[in-house]
């Protein structure tokens, strides 16, 4: 079995939960950091468990414009 | 009949079909419109957004992703068992998603329970509006990719079986595009207000 989706699995585990913990402090830049690693989430499960990373480089753009726009345009109305 | 495997490499060919891509991208266009007029809302409302979200339980959100990714990474497992033609491992590894999905169900539905029961139903406020109606929509997609799920490993389980490895892969990108969507749904619902 390939041990780079287990590596995946494992992070993806861990930035949720340090994506909560995070979420509980008064941080300044909480929402930057909340929404960057929900992000990097984003781009793991696609990228790795849904084979993406094997597709043609438009399928990959896509999803990467995809994700970029959704953070950036969520933290321009946060602030 | 000579069969060539698919090349994924080719524009029309992502993995899980082109169709299904499409129907993913049009969800998450849906559901990121969506988010993002929850969030031009809160603008309005920030202290009522403020006070709603703590009335979520941030744990009860941060279980249920752990178990959609869980579920997320068995079905992973379970196609590359099924390209190589290890069927059984397959389906126990298809079982484990379907847990997942179960277990995400479940967790759902206690703490909707748990909402109704405090009255902060969909008439609450404009925050309880949009996480129930989020929420709800994306649990719709959950159901569905579960009844996919059962019906794959139904077809799976037969001797004589005429489910292809492309619709195995079908079914498993709609059911990562349920973890996909609820990586969107759970750090602005629960996280951000």
């Amino acid at each position: 079995m390939n041990s780079r989706i287990i590596f995946v699995w494992i992070l993806l585990v861990l930035l949720t939960i340090t994506v909560g913990v995070i979420s509980s402090f008064s941080l300044s830049y909480a929402a930057v950091a909340i929404l960057g690693l929900s992000a990097l989430k984003f781009i793991g499960v696609a990228f790795y468990f849904m084979e993406l990373k094997k597709a043609h480089i438009f399928w990959k753009a896509a999803i990467l414009i995809y994700v970029f726009l959704f953070s950036i345009i969520t933290l321009i109305y946060l602030n | 009949m000579k069969t060539e495997p698919i090349n994924t490499k080719n524009i029309f060919y992502p993995p899980g079909g082109i169709l299904l891509w499409i129907i993913i991208f049009l969800e998450l266009f849906t559901f990121g419109i969506a988010l993002i007029a929850m969030v031009v809302y809160s603008k309005e409302e920030s202290t009522i957004f403020h006070e709603s979200r703590l009335f979520l339980n941030i744990a009860f959100g941060t279980i249920n992703t752990v178990f959609l990714i869980t579920s997320g990474f068995f079905m992973a497992i379970s196609v590359h068992y099924l390209k190589q033609k290890n069927t059984k491992k397959s389906l126990l590894f298809l079982t484990l998603t379907m847990l997942g999905g179960v277990l995400f169900l479940g967790l759902k539905s206690f703490e909707y329970l748990d909402k109704i029961e405090a009255g902060l139903t969909i008439g609450y406020n404009t925050f309880f509006t949009f996480y129930w109606m989020l929420t709800l929509f994306h649990v719709i997609h959950v159901v569905v990719g579960l009844v996919i799920l059962v019906s794959v490993y139904v077809g799976l389980k037969k001797e004589k079986s005429t489910t292809t490895i492309e619709d195995v892969e079908a079914s498993a990108a709609f059911w990562h595009m349920c973890d996909l969507i609820w990586l969107l749904l759970f750090p602005i619902i629960y996280l951000l207000f």
